[in-house]
Order: structure tokens, then sequence, then C-alpha cells
């Protein structure tokens, strides 16, 4: 897919070798990087969508040091891009058109772990897992949980609002932030490493940083949350005829547990097909094969997870929506239902060419929106084979479209990508949902966002980026 | 033939293990326990050969605390048919285990008793020996395959230098090993159905068996933490350092 368009206004133009120089002055020769070879890794992303371009990637160790990055630039006009574990889905974290790239890796500390405020202060590049055990090591714990989270950054996962599994009950990484260290666009340090709940002392501005993908400052420490350890969590897989039972279940899943219910995840039938033909050590968790499936998980304060668990799906078949359930009897099993789920996104690149939909619509209104578009794709393009998954608790599916069998290449299938999305996106529209529920805007979105936002809320956007970053240099051409 | 499953209350398998702070020991409150994963294989293949048609009933029994019941159910949802609790709040060594159950296969009478070849808690892979032992009875140790054939059974063993098979006549002991199967999951109407199977539960003492232990741990220590790793200029540093420092070519 030719995804970036790069408009002329963002072209960055050859840095001189002195300014190559006292760039790298900055970081160290060390942690500099120009070879061709080393620059690949930040250049390129998973999905193989966007291929960047940058002289250099600067690796800072502190927040002076990405200080003195951005003087250095504003001084000069020199374009950033931050990055985290280069795990974005929307080509935010890539250079599009020489750049220069601030990899924050290598800020990878953990400053303090506070177990009477229960909050963690973590540099931008430690990577979301390392947080997750460190918790769990304070008796703790940090529920962001997604699919990279094994190298994706707490500093990436905070400047694109990730939201995961645990969105559900515990929301998404801004519900997750109680404070952050920012670098601003001239260098200036902001410092709001506060660990307080309550801070009414004038405007909010850590909510702006938290979701810019980058474009109005660099975040390169946080203060987050940490939460009591469930004592119990009982996770069920469970087999059902449609989405409108998969609903039916979490009506009576969230007045059973409530708060305890910590995620909710459909998956269509075809999901577990490709898992299990693409995936190693796979298996189907049921005796028989379901249209739909749901992952659910129930965490709770009490020694009561997996009563209610039973509880519920035992209303569930004995009321004729819920088909078949099976329970985890251990964490390997646990383990296993969830490595299912994890697998599809692997799985599905595996299948061809992919058409990728991250939308969110009103919980009541998933069905109808995974019906209207099933129909819709089918009249563009009668093979493709809709693929769709996600965290139906929080209306977000992620509406994938794999390629047909046979009958058309990748690249012919690909081609279609901006047709598919228009269709898809009006349908998640008009049932009042949004084109990019926990992705984000980056470049592959940028040019649907003006169409679908409120005129006002973009006008204000445009004036907040200009006030942050009057020269445009904070990864331009991203979002706005 | 009735098979009787021992199965034992254990640490989970993915539970990061913990020390005491007073190195007595491991830490097991608020820890997640599961079902021994090798016991699990073998309530596995005790209701495979039930469903073969190869046994009439099987019986789960656990030695441990009275939470040792939610063991046995989990046994009792993948399909068993009943279970024995003998409760024992002290730790119980493969001995005195050996001789309770030797207690039990006395009053139930089966023709197979099928064991975890060991309980990943303490590794010490010694009771399915033991009881055969007390009972003289055939055994066949670490199995990955186990077949019926009239009054005997073929077991197919896995040994250092590769597969062995062995036939056993009944009654026997079989202790299975990883690749013997792979356990079902239990699905929610068998955990309804399970919680109406009958457990029966005795004190241990009333075995009259000495469950004083034999073995008194000194102390309890956490394994070395991993050396950080080398990077090595060529080949011919590498070769040198497999020589000379790690002693292996």
């Amino acid at each position: 897919m030719d995804v970036p368009i790069v408009r002329p206004e963002f072209l960055q133009p050859p840095l001189s070798p002195d300014l190559i120089a006292r760039l790298t002055a900055i970081v160290g020769d060390k942690y500099a990087v120009t070879d061709a070879e080393e620059l690949a890794q930040y250049l390129t992303e998973a999905r193989n969508l966007f291929h960047g371009r940058s002289p250099l990637v600067l690796r800072p160790a502190s927040t002076a040091e990405v200080s003195a990055i951005c003087k250095l630039a504003s001084e000069h006009r020199i374009a950033l891009v931050p990055q985290g574990g280069n795990t974005g889905l929307v080509g935010g974290q890539t250079p599009h058109s020489g750049e220069v790239v601030v990899s924050m890796r290598r800020m990878d500390r953990i400053r303090e772990v506070d177990t009477a405020s229960n909050t963690m202060t973590v540099e931008a590049g430690v990577i979301l897992q390392t947080i997750q055990r460190r918790a769990d090591e304070a008796d703790r714990f940090f529920p962001l949980s997604l699919g990279a989270e094994g190298s994706c950054t707490i500093g990436g996962n905070l400047s694109t609002n990730a939201g995961g599994t645990g969105a559900l009950a515990y929301g998404v990484a801004r519900d997750m932030a109680l404070g952050l260290e920012v670098v601003l666009a001239d260098g200036r340090i902001l410092n709001g490493l506060s660990k307080l709940k309550k801070d009414n002392t004038g405007y909010d501005l850590r909510n702006l940083f938290i979701g810019a993908e980058g474009t109005l400052g660099i975040i390169t420490a946080a203060v987050v949350k940490l939460f009591s350890k469930p004592r119990s969590v009982q996770t069920a897989f469970v087999g059902l005829k449609s989405p409108a039972d998969a609903l039916k279940l979490l009506a009576i899943s969230q007045a059973e547990a409530a708060g305890s219910l910590t995620s909710f995840e459909l998956l269509a039938e075809i999901c577990v097909d490709i898992c299990l033909k693409h995936g190693t050590d796979i298996r189907d968790p049921l005796a028989y094969r379901h249209p739909w499936y749901v992952l659910m998980e129930i965490s709770s304060s009490r020694d009561d997870a997996a009563a209610t668990v039973e509880a519920v799906l035992d209303r569930g078949i004995r009321n004729g929506f819920v088909g078949d359930a099976v329970l985890a009897a251990s964490l390997q099993q646990r383990a296993a239902f969830w490595k299912l789920r994890e697998t599809i996104p692997p799985a599905q690149k595996r299948e061809g060419g992919s058409i990728k939909h991250d939308i969110s619509v009103p919980v009541a209104a998933v069905p109808a929106f995974i019906a209207e578009a099933n129909i819709a794709v089918a009249k563009l393009i009668p093979d493709a084979r809709p693929v769709p998954f996600g965290h139906l608790g929080d209306g977000n599916i992620h509406y994938n479209v794999s390629q047909p069998v046979s009958g058309m290449t990748t690249q012919e299938f690909l081609a279609r990508w901006q047709e598919v999305n228009a269709v898809v996106f009006k349908i998640a529209l008009r049932m009042g949902g949004s084109i990019s529920a926990e992705h984000g805007i980056g470049v592959l979105k940028r040019d649907d966002l003006p169409g679908v936002k409120d005129k006002t809320a973009i006008e204000v956007m445009r004036g907040i980026k200009a006030l942050f970053d009057p020269l445009g240099i904070m990864n331009p051409g991203k979002v706005l | 033939m009735k098979i009787l499953v021992p199965v034992k209350r254990v640490v989970d398998f993915n539970v990061k293990i913990r020390l005491k702070g007073d190195g007595s020991g491991v830490e097991l409150a608020n820890v997640k326990m599961s079902i021994n994963p090798f016991d699990e294989i073998a309530v596995e293949e005790a209701l495979r050969l039930q469903e073969a048609g190869k046994a009439t009933e099987v019986v789960l029994v656990s030695i441990g605390p009275s939470q040792a019941a939610d063991t046995i159910r989990t046994g009792l949802a993948m399909g068993a048919d009943r279970g024995i609790l003998v409760t024992s709040d002290e730790p119980v060594e493969p001995l005195a285990v050996a001789k309770i159950l030797r207690a039990v296969v006395e009053e139930e009478g089966p023709g197979l008793i099928i064991l975890g070849k060991q309980a990943i808690d303490d590794d010490s892979n010694q009771t399915g020996q033991m009881l055969a032992g007390l009972l003289g009875w055939a055994q066949a140790t670490f199995a990955s395959k186990l077949e019926v054939d009239g009054t005997y059974f073929n077991v197919t063993r896995e040994v250092d230098g590769g597969l062995q098979t062995v036939r056993l006549k009944r009654p026997a002991i079989v202790t299975t090993d990883l690749r013997l199967n792979e356990p079902r999951y239990a699905s929610l109407p068998n955990i309804m159905k399970a919680k109406k199977k009958p457990i029966v539960v005795r004190a241990a003492n009333q075995y009259g068996v000495d469950l004083a232990p034999r073995l008194e741990i000194l102390k309890t220590t956490e394994p070395p933490g991993r050396k950080a790793g080398v990077k090595v200029k060529d080949v011919a540093e590498l070769v040198s350092k497999l020589r000379n420092e790690a002693g292996v070519i």
C-alpha cells in the first residue's frame, strides 16, 4: 500500500554534517545511529506498511539529553520523530521524510515504586511487560496489557493512549497515568511527575500529551497507577451463536461481576480457524465448532472469581445464549486461551493481505455494525474474508478483512484499502462510532480525520499544536 | 476394571515461586494452586481408557489440606466418577503417601493405578515406585503410551536412549510422562455435574500410617541468577571459550 503521502511542507531538508555532529555529541557516538543496516530496525515496522527514511537515530539516556536535542532541533528547525518500541500500527513512529528519530529505549529506568501511594515512576523507554512484572513483585497489579507488551514502551503507550484488553475494568493508558515529565519542542522540561489523584490547579496539561502521538512534545517519564492484585482470576472460553448472544452474556456478566469483569473479547470462528492453521501449540478449546467465541475473564479481590464465572455461564447455557464453555483449570490453560487470542494478528498476516479497521461503536451497536460491514465489504469484494475480533466490552472491534483465498493478488487486494475503509468507516460513524479506537491516527488515518471529526475540534487541535510546536518540528505530518 | 488416580494439589506451574522471608520454605499464602500437571495427564489417560470401554470407573484420591477437594473437583470436572480426600494439614512425604494409598487400594481394589511421575513442587519422583514396592505390583514409570491388552498393559516408556516398551500384568502401576496425552479442558456443564459427584473425606491418621516426616528441611534458597552473556569477536574466540571456559568441546 502506498500510504505515507508526504506533503511537501513536511519534507526535512538534508542535515549538514555539522548539525549531525552536534546532535551526535549530545548522546555520544555510540548512541547515534547512522549506519544503514542499523537504521533499518527504526525505519520499518511489523506490518511492513511503512518504510521510513532518516539520516540519524539518537538514543538519549536522560531527560537532559532529550532536552538538549529538542533545543538544538528548534534552533535549526530539525524535525524529530519520537519512537518507543516501534510497535505502532498507524505509522506514527516512522520518519517518513528524513526526520531525526529520537529513540527512547535507553531511558528504561524505573525511578520509584511507591506502594503507599500505589504508584510507579518510570522512564519512557521502560517496556510495558517490565512494569507489569515489577508491579507483581511489589504485590501490585499494572493492568495495561496488549499484544505488543513484550516490546512496546510505556512512553509509546501513553503517547498513543493505548487501550488493550484491560480497558474494560481499568480504562485506557490515560486512566493509568497520574503525572508526566515532558520535553517541549523548544527543549523546556515540563515536570509534572505528580502522584496526586486530586490536583485542581489549572488546565490539565498531562492529558494533552497523552494520545498526542508525539506531536506536542516528547514524554520522558511518567507516574503510573498501581492496583491491588486480584486474589482470584477465572478465565473462560465460550462458544456462542452470534454477537447478539455475546452481548447478552456481557450484560449478565457485568451485572454479576460489576468491576471484576476484566476482559470480554469477541472472536469470529475464522479467527480460531486461522490460529489453528498457522499457530504453534494452539488447540481448539471447545469440543465442537461455534460461529462466535468469547474469551472472558473475571478478576476478583476475593476468592469468588470461579464461582461467578460458573454462575454466569450456567445461566447463559440454561437460557440458550451460550452454546458451550470451558474454564481454565490452571494458569497454563489460561495462557493457552490468551495465546489463541494473541495469535490472531500474526495468523492473519499469514493469510495474505489484510485491510485493517480499528473501530469502536457503542457496545449495543456492535452486532449491527458487524452485520452491515460484512454486507458492504462483500459488495465491494465478494470473496473477501472479514476476520472481526476485539474488545466487545469496549465496543472496540478490529474489523480486519483478509484477502480472498484465490483470484486476487495481495497487491490487487490492498489497492482497495481506502475504498474498503471508506464504507466501513461510514457505517461506524453513522452508529456514533470512531474510526480509530485504540491505535491512533498517525499517518494512516491522518487524511480521514478532517472528514470525521468535529470541525471546531480540529481547529482547537491545530491551535494547540501551533502553541506547543510553532515550528512544526514535533513528529510532523502525523495526526493533523 | 476400576482405575485409581492419585492427584496432588501444588503451586501452579506458571507461578513464579517466592521464598518465605525466613528461608524455611516456599511462600504459599495467596498463591494460585492447581492440580499437579503430571496428575492431570494421569486423569486424562484414565478417562480415555474409560471412554474406550477399557475401564468401568475412575476414582480420584488426594492427600493434603482440605482445599485439596478443589483439586479432586478439577479431575471430576474432567469426567472422573468420584473422589476420596485424605486430609492432613502437615506435608506428607512420599513413603507415607504410598502407605496411605496402599490402604486406599486395599479398600477400592483397582486393576490399574495411574500416577504422575512426580509432583512439580518437591519433584520427588518416588510415590509410584514406593507404592508398587509396597503392593508388590508391576510398574511402568515415565509412560508415553499406554495400551490395554486383555489382562495386560503394554506401556511405552521414555528412557534416556529412546523408547522402551514393557508388558505388565494386571494389577499394575503406571506413572505418566508429559507426552502421554494432552489433558482436556473442563467444560461448564461438566463442572456443574462435578459439583454433585461424591467426595469421601477421611483424616490421614485414620489409616494407621506413621505420618511423621523423616526428612528435615535445613534451608531453602533461590537458584543463582543468570549471568549476563558476553559477545565474542569471532569464531576462533567462541571455540576457545567453549573449549577452555565452558569445557564442552
